[in-house]
């Protein structure tokens, strides 16, 4: 080829080969100017239509005109070859400047910019790159970056080029698409088209190659490399490389297009704020992905020590936490803590020595899970909501309803039931969540339909004799168990009645508003529903009927008495239409044979123009000897009975509106019962309201008049 | 040039205590300049945006005066200098 004259164009020497082709020095005869000359391997996998598809988006390409972004000067066929004419870029290429531990991070935004800025314009025609990777970015000795290779661009939206497209997604051969393979986005591999986002990914890995000297993705083989790419997350880039960039580079790696940048000017403005936050900032951005923590301030803490016992009260604006001991007739409290936020969920986690709070915020900014371990000093932050539905399932977050921590002996899992309905999983004691696609993904739940207060998954019953199988109480979606793990889910509400539809006994769409499980007898499930309470005795197959002696069976909460698997506590209110205590007379109701009769438990109740709400999570058992239950209202009150619901008084009132209550006690480190009483045990859908009872200490400060009776049954 | 943004109080935990973030680059798009501000400060993103990206329903985002609401979204262009401004709706009871 040397020496030969192509058009106008003398052949100098040979300076590269790629997959396509061959690149040559030459003279530009006519303009006296050095050009690059692409001559494309007649073997290079284009057909003849192909060809001249290449031809024509290679002509396209050619108005590209941009400062990063090699310009074609002429595209032409001779001899049934095809040959680019382009600028010559003098410089080095990216995949040998990074060579094997990569360019500083300084130089990684300076290049990445000028790449995203170059992938911009070519994005702004309607054209694809399609093959953007290190070794076609050209670095010139004054740091000027010039992206080569438009020429097998793809305009975007047309399908010209699916011919080739198809050829390279589909082909098992890494030979033919060598040097492109570890830029290939999932997409691409999947078989779907190219899109600009697909340049994106592929930009991720080149800032990745640039910044670490390797790819993220490789492997001995193709399938090795492909799996990488469909399946692994690359291995985290720590310093130098500034966390800001590594966020960048995630985003741009996202496997779903949808999560990835969706624009490369995004990218680009990324890339120049931490380049311009780097130099000029004197605080340099916050470590992005570390789990911020918030010290709050000006707020009067519970000054818990072990042995204590704990409410934890969630409300419309803000979260308390309330701090007695074994004898709970005095109260410290704490908070309010997130102002201003609505704290739907509270729990306790005292698995595997911990003391953790956790609380579900949600206000204008969104809904967070946060949690405290030194009982509300501090709490988490997270910079990024760590409970989010994937791009794919197309909603986002708008409530946490549930947190559920899983079985004693699986110390890492915890699950959140979410609005709209949803469950999500953590096998990681909460640093990563994930939802459950088994659940999401019936096809029941486009016809689930919203409660008044909203779509919401906000009851986790786990057996505990059984890691398999759990159940979930949906409004108004039903009762669904698995029990396989969370992989496949059945609905489970034969026998319960949906008043509100039609057809009063639909396989699935019940307004369920409470389950409760005893731990010892996990094929007995007790059920509070929209109108009518349920028991079933066989692992949720059929429910029968126990509102027998109930004013009403209508009502939200529902709890099993702690020790005794045959008692169970519940409010009733009148009707769906006046969501009040029936006659304004405040009453919990009780039964002590499973169902078969109820009695109403009100001594030291307000029984006159009493007209409160208590929702479904703010009744609470602790498991003292005699039991304690709890519970809060709408109207901010919080009463308490220290001998199983015989007499009550009020622990607080003045309170915001209450959304939850959660009871904690603070033991030893193992998280094991006392040695004087009774192991904890689980009233109802989450352990995390039943701590075992042990007592020492005396509360100092009362700050409440919280007066409930002393005397002992 | 330079683009500003107003940054309201309960977002400053995650701009190191800025009131006012400057970014001296011109970003073409209202998406473009959050994008550039999200990547110095990431706590930002999921306050203002869902995980699907939209901006949340009780937020509202200004550039100058206009609310971006009626000015094309995260679309909006962005003139020289210009202003944006974080706000929460007046709403909630």
């Amino acid at each position: 080829m040397i020496g030969q004259v192509v058009g106008h164009y003398r052949v100098t020497e040979k300076i590269g080969e790629g997959g396509m082709g061959v690149v040559y020095r030459a003279f530009d005869e006519v303009l006296h100017r050095d050009v690059a000359l692409k001559v494309v391997k007649k073997d290079a996998g284009l057909d003849p239509a192909a060809s001249q598809n290449l031809l024509n988006e290679a002509r396209a390409s050619s108005s590209l005109a941009h400062p990063n972004i090699c310009t074609i000067y002429e595209v032409a066929e001779t001899d049934g070859e095809l040959y680019i004419v382009m600028e010559l870029v003098e410089g080095k290429t990216l995949r040998a400047l990074r060579g094997d531990v990569g360019v500083p991070p300084e130089s990684v935004l300076r290049y990445g910019t000028q790449i995203a800025a170059a992938l911009c314009r070519a994005h702004d025609r309607g054209i694809i790159h399609r093959d953007l990777k290190s070794a076609n970015v050209v670095v010139t000795s004054s740091g000027l970056v010039k992206v080569l290779d438009f020429g097998l661009a793809k305009r975007a939206g047309s399908t010209i080029l699916e011919g080739p497209t198809t050829t390279f997604a589909s082909t098992q051969d890494v030979s033919t698409i060598s040097g492109t393979l570890h830029y290939m986005a999932p997409e691409i591999l999947r078989g779907e088209p190219a899109d600009s986002r697909s340049d994106l990914w592929a930009l991720g890995i080149v800032l990745y190659e640039a910044a670490c000297g390797k790819l993220p993705f490789s492997g001995r083989t193709g399938f090795e490399i492909s799996s990488g790419i469909m399946r692994e997350l690359p291995a985290t880039l720590g310093p130098p490389v500034p966390p800001s960039l590594w966020a960048v580079i995630q985003r741009c790696l996202a496997k779903e297009p949808a999560e990835r940048y969706q624009r490369a000017s995004e990218v680009q403005a990324a890339l120049e704020a931490i380049q311009w936050g780097a130099t000029i900032s004197a605080n340099p951005a916050p470590d992005s992905g570390a789990m911020q923590t918030t010290v709050v301030h000006g707020v009067k803490h519970a000054r818990i020590k072990r042995g204590d016992f704990v409410l934890l009260v969630g409300t419309t604006k803000g979260a308390f936490i309330l701090r007695s001991n074994a004898q709970r007739t005095r109260w410290e409290v704490g908070g309010p803590y997130f102002h201003g936020n609505v704290v739907y969920a509270m729990a306790y986690d005292n698995r595997a020595g911990r003391r953790r709070i956790w609380a579900s915020t949600c206000n204008y900014w969104g809904t967070l899970l946060r949690f405290s371990d030194d009982f509300g000093k501090s709490w988490t932050n997270p910079q990024e909501s760590p409970i989010r539905f994937p791009a794919d399932a197309g909603v986002s977050l708008k409530n946490i309803w549930q947190i559920t921590p899983g079985r004693a002996d699986e110390p890492n899992v915890l699950y959140c039931g979410v609005e709209p309905a949803a469950l999500f999983e953590s096998r990681d004691a909460g640093e990563t969540w994930s939802l459950v696609r088994g659940l999401f993904d019936h096809p029941h739940r486009p016809r689930w339909l919203p409660g008044n207060g909203g779509l919401a998954l906000h009851t986790v019953v786990l057996d505990p004799s059984n890691h398999q199988r759990m159940y979930v109480a949906i409004s108004s979606g039903g009762v669904y168990r698995t029990t396989d793990g969370g992989l496949t889910w059945t609905a489970q509400n034969r026998g319960i009645r949906a008043m509100f539809l039609p057809n009063k006994n639909p396989e699935f769409g019940q307004c369920v508003h409470k389950i409760a499980m005893h731990p010892s007898h996990p094929e007995r499930l007790f059920l509070q529903n929209h109108w009518g309470l349920y028991r079933s005795d066989d692992y949720g197959e059929n429910w029968k009927d126990i509102a027998n002696g109930v004013p009403s069976d209508f009502g939200f909460a529902m709890i099993i008495h702690p020790r005794i698997p045959e008692h169970v506590y519940i409010i009733p209110v009148e009707s769906d239409q006046f969501r009040c205590s029936c006659d304004g007379r405040l009453r919990v109701y009780r039964t002590r044979n499973g169902g078969g009769s109820w009695e109403p438990l009100m001594r030291g109740l307000p029984q006159k123009l009493a007209y409160e709400t208590v929702l479904r999570d703010c009744l609470v058992a602790d498991s003292f000897d005699p039991v304690g239950i709890y519970f809060g209202t709408r109207s901010g009150q919080l009463f308490g009975s220290r001998d199983e619901g015989r007499t009550w008084g009020k622990v607080l009132d003045g309170l915001p509106s209450i959304t939850c209550v959660r009871t904690a006690y603070v033991d030893g480190s193992s998280g094991e019962a006392g040695p004087t009483l009774t192991r904890p045990v689980s009233t109802n859908s989450s352990p995390d309201k039943s701590p075992s009872s042990r007592s020492r200490s005396q509360s100092k400060k009362s700050r409440s008049s919280a007066k409930p009776p002393t005397k002992r049954r | 040039m330079p683009v500003t943004f107003h940054i309201p109080g309960a977002l400053r935990e995650f701009t190191a205590g800025r009131r006012t973030v400057e970014l001296a680059m011109s970003p073409a798009t209202l998406a473009d300049a959050l994008s550039a501000l999200y990547a110095l400060y990431p706590g930002v993103r999921d306050r203002v945006v869902t995980e699907q990206g939209q901006v949340r329903e009780h937020i509202n985002l200004f550039v100058g005066d206009e609310n971006i609401r009626y000015t094309g979204g995260l679309a909006t262009p962005l003139p020289p200098n210009s202003e944006i401004s974080i706000v929460p709706a007046v709403s909630g009871g």
